[in-house]
């Protein structure tokens, strides 16, 4: 069951008011113009014992995603597939406002939909990560811890998933005498496309990208589009209590292919994996 | 526990290259954390943990107040990807109990009485685990809470000794832990003499036990000097003496 | 007591041997003092203190704090203080004796997101702070660009006898309220006046700790944006970037090392106030800002209040005489204190119509 809350964050009055007179004139309290993203960074494969892994920092919103990657039955009706599991994780680190115990609808809403962008994209290639078609196939844990939140979590956790895939190395398995071994060859994943999740939110009649925590506070609706690398749309999820008119869910949609396009290109840097 | 393998070769090295006596690498970063009141981020070996301090600040729900002193919160959780085999993200009840007896290691040296009806948080995530993550995070929670500005009697540095092939070793890896014959962690206030957390897995004998304990304590003052130098560092940049004021 | 170099410590270091007081962030163990905190250790006439570097802001009696209004119960507003207590201030501090739920309207007076400057008239350790607008220059905060900082490097914001907050504001043409509680307020006439005040608040906060800030931050507000804004007269205070000496005035605060300047602006009124207690910013040294204190007067007679001829246009001449907790550009304190009264401010019905999030 779902229910309406309060905010948690109450943003004082006069900075809401300055929020809404400087994006009146194009821009934001920081700096930023109302289509600009924060910086992106990522670092590669900083846990070790993980198959692949990233820290990414979009502003201040900090995750890191790792990848395991075990074998296992596959998933019901999707016998000639391997399975892949994205899961995230709001540490209590993040905020002053999380508390520890069982991820919330928020968190659950998050993982899924990064885990959606991932899969409808087919970015992995699912059909060639099969040991034993219908029995024994790879599994490919993709987990998401953030460690510090300052908004736009949706975007910064589908780039820490990303950046580990595009960098990641999986094992290589073989099956011999009826059994999983791992042969300790690594191979690299099979991709076929870069998902760029790219969420906008609407401040009175205004749109604005890559919204900061205090951004989020006074938002009146969300969206959120994921585009592939033939900028065509894989997924997309609009959120908050406010609505959308009908030009602009249109115009977010362009601007996510836009931007998308110049996102894809950074994280293709970051991973060195461009071309 | 009993050994079934040889872990220290005829030059008297470990299975990571190290000697009896030595400690793992540790680095300590301060202040990693832009939300937290107080945060730190310690490499121990190749242990990777971020420790984050929320506090003093309100209890909720509020009847878990107490009206003369601060109520101490500690949650020790792993990532999913920190260990060989990935890990549920559930609670496991090892997690519960480390999450125990890292708050009682930390207690002692908080003066709680200065912050009655509220509460301070600290929760240590591991993020990549390799032996003596408990101390390792112990001894990073201690750096946040100063980070934060809570009142302390001292810090609290941990390290673990252990034996290994009949030796009594200091600071155990992940592999020593899993095959050796005992692991002792120790917690310990270096100023006040006072040892806060004190655990024992395997089979010592009572000079096997004094010698850990005391190679532990070793262990723990050294830890200490790299906590001290982190926060000097952080706060204090490279001084080491105020520089007096010019007439 | 012979003088006693002061000394940066961390929770446990020893200061010192033998039979002295224990004043602030240390204890007594043994026959050590022992420090309780990261900060600068010192010994002053009255015993030992530690000038804390982080911390939460914990209340204190008297102290003027910038809250935000988050929540209401029937009988008064609850008030975040930046605290690990949250603050409340009762109806009745508004409204009179004879408030009445029922026929009054709380909502008219102060809603959620409202900023108030305010005074805490109780807190002890059986109950959360009680706070108080009554006084002059209290109450709502119609206008500003609000952030955040530590309250420990509040002291250091201010300065010796409020020097660094002078430079600031004349350089900039701005008005900087300060709440003990680490919460400011900034207005001026022009956005980059403001922006590059916030930028040297920031400044201040993030390098409270090293020396020649001073003259840091002086290079910083001689920097102009690319925007042209009126020049303020310059001061003989004010050191040309080229000069790696600053001019005498300065030296006192930036030479000497990280928290010396915060903790000799502390040390200086701290005398006046024996009393031991665990407080994370140096105790009263920004009365200075606050209408009620004693000291304010010793602010009033500083030079700069009467010698720039442009800033002096941004205040009006009431709030010449004493530097006051709330002045808006308009420079009107009664102004803010109708608003209190029940005359709605233009911004406040902007707020009413747009969407809340909560």
């Amino acid at each position: 069951m779902s229910s309406s809350k309060r905010s948690t964050i109450i943003v004082e009055h006069l900075r809401r008011q300055q929020m809404w007179d400087v994006i009146s004139k194009g821009k934001r309290l920081d700096g930023r113009a109302l289509d600009d993203m924060r910086t992106l960074e990522a670092e590669l494969d900083i846990i070790k014992k993980a198959n692949g892994s990233a820290k990414v920092k979009l502003g201040d919103s900090e995750v890191i995603a790792g990848i395991k990657v075990e074998t296992g039955e596959p998933f019901e009706g999707l016998e000639n597939k391997g399975a892949l599991i994205i899961s995230a994780e709001v540490l209590p680190t993040a905020s002053p406002y999380i508390e520890p115990g069982p991820p919330d609808e928020e968190t659950i809403e998050l993982a899924r939909v990064v885990d959606r962008g991932i899969r409808e994209s087919e970015m992995l290639d699912l059909d060639r990560l099969v040991l034993v078609p219908g029995k024994i196939v790879y599994t490919i844990f993709v987990d998401c811890s953030i460690l510090n939140t300052d908004g736009n979590l949706l975007d910064a956790t589908s780039y820490a998933v990303v950046s580990a895939l595009l960098s990641c190395k999986l094992p290589v398995f073989e099956i011999q005498d009826g059994k999983v071994v791992d042969t300790g060859k690594t191979q690299d994943p099979p991709l076929t496309t870069i998902p760029v999740s790219i969420t906008q939110v609407r401040i009175g009649d205004t749109i604005i990208l890559d919204p900061t925590a205090e951004e989020e506070a006074c938002m009146n609706a969300r969206i959120t589009i994921t585009t592939n690398s033939n900028s065509d749309y894989a997924a997309i999820q609009k959120g908050f209590t406010g609505g959308f008119t009908r030009e602009q869910i249109k115009k977010a949609a362009e601007t996510a292919r836009i931007k998308g396009e110049q996102i894809r290109a950074k994280l293709q840097e970051l991973t060195n994996k461009t071309g | 526990m009993s050994q079934t393998r040889s872990l220290i070769d005829k030059q008297g090295k470990r299975t990571d290259g190290r000697t009896a006596e030595q400690l793992r690498e540790v680095k300590i970063a301060v202040g990693i954390i832009k939300n937290a009141d107080g945060s730190a981020f310690i490499e121990f070996g190749k242990n990777k943990i971020i420790v984050a301090v929320y506090g003093p600040r309100e209890v909720h729900p509020k009847h878990m107040a107490q009206p003369d002193r601060c109520v101490l919160r500690c949650r020790y959780h792993m990532s999913p990807f920190s260990t060989d085999t990935r890990k549920n993200p559930a609670p496991s009840r090892r997690e519960v109990e480390i999450s125990k007896v890292m708050r009682e290691a930390l207690e002692p040296a908080l003066m709680l009485e200065d912050y009655p009806r509220a509460a301070i948080d600290v929760y240590v995530e591991v993020l990549q685990a390799d032996g003596g993550s408990r101390c390792a995070g112990i001894s990073a929670a201690s750096v946040a809470l100063a980070d934060a500005g809570i009142n302390m009697r001292d810090l609290v540095a941990a390290c673990a000794a252990g034996k290994v092939d009949d030796k009594i070793v200091l600071d155990i890896n992940d592999t020593e832990d899993k095959e050796g014959g005992a692991d002792m962690p120790i917690a310990y206030m270096p100023h006040l003499d006072e040892v806060t957390l004190l655990q024992l897995d395997g089979i010592l004998t009572k000079d096997q036990f004094n010698e850990c304990v005391d190679t532990a304590i070793e262990g723990c003052k050294r830890v200490y000097e790299i906590q001290k130098q982190a926060l000097m560092q952080k706060y204090f940049g490279n001084e080491t003496e105020v520089k007096e004021e010019q007439q | 007591m012979q003088e006693f170099k002061r000394k940066y410590v961390i929770p446990g270091d020893k200061i010192v041997d033998g039979n002295f007081r224990p004043l602030m962030n240390v204890i007594r163990i043994g026959d050590s003092i022992i420090s309780t905190r990261i900060g600068i250790a010192e010994a002053g006439r009255d015993g030992i203190k530690v000038i804390p570097l982080s911390g939460v802001y914990i209340p204190r009696v008297n102290d003027i704090v910038i809250g935000k209004i988050v929540d209401r119960s029937s009988l008064s507003w609850d008030v975040d203080i930046n605290s690990c207590f949250s603050a409340h201030l009762p109806a009745q501090d508004v409204f009179g004796r004879d408030f009445s739920p029922a026929r009054d309207d709380m909502n008219r007076e102060l809603a959620t997101g409202d900023l108030i400057t305010a005074r805490i008239i109780a807190f002890d350790r059986t109950r959360d702070p009680m706070l108080t607008v009554q006084d002059r220059d209290l109450g709502k905060i119609p206008r500003g660009e609000s952030l955040k900082i530590s309250a420990t490097r509040v002291p250091r914001l201010i300065g010796k006898r409020g020097s660094m907050i002078q430079t600031i504001e004349q350089a900039t043409q701005t008005r900087i309220l300060i709440g003990q509680n680490g919460v400011i307020v900034v207005t001026g006439r022009s956005p980059e006046g403001i922006g590059l005040a916030v930028k040297a608040i920031k400044m201040v906060e993030d390098e409270a700790h090293t020396s020649n800030l001073t003259q840091r931050i002086k290079v910083l507000l001689n920097v102009t944006d690319t925007t042209p804004q009126p020049q303020p007269i310059p001061s003989s205070s004010v050191a040309p970037s080229a000069s790696s000496e600053p001019p005498a005035s300065s030296i006192k605060a930036t030479t000497s090392d990280p928290g010396a300047s915060q903790a000799e602006s502390s040390v200086q009124i701290a005398e006046e106030i024996p009393e031991e207690h665990q407080s994370t910013a140096a105790p009263n040294s920004h009365i200075a800002y606050s209408s009620s204190s004693p000291t304010s007067t010793d602010h009033a007679s500083l030079p700069s209040s009467s010698t720039k001829g442009s800033s002096q246009e941004e205040r009006s001449g009431k709030t010449d005489e004493r530097r006051s907790a709330i002045s808006p550009t308009s420079g009107d304190t009664r102004k803010t204190r109708t608003v209190i009264k029940g005359v709605h401010d233009e911004g406040s019905k902007e707020h009413d119509n747009k969407e809340e999030a909560d």
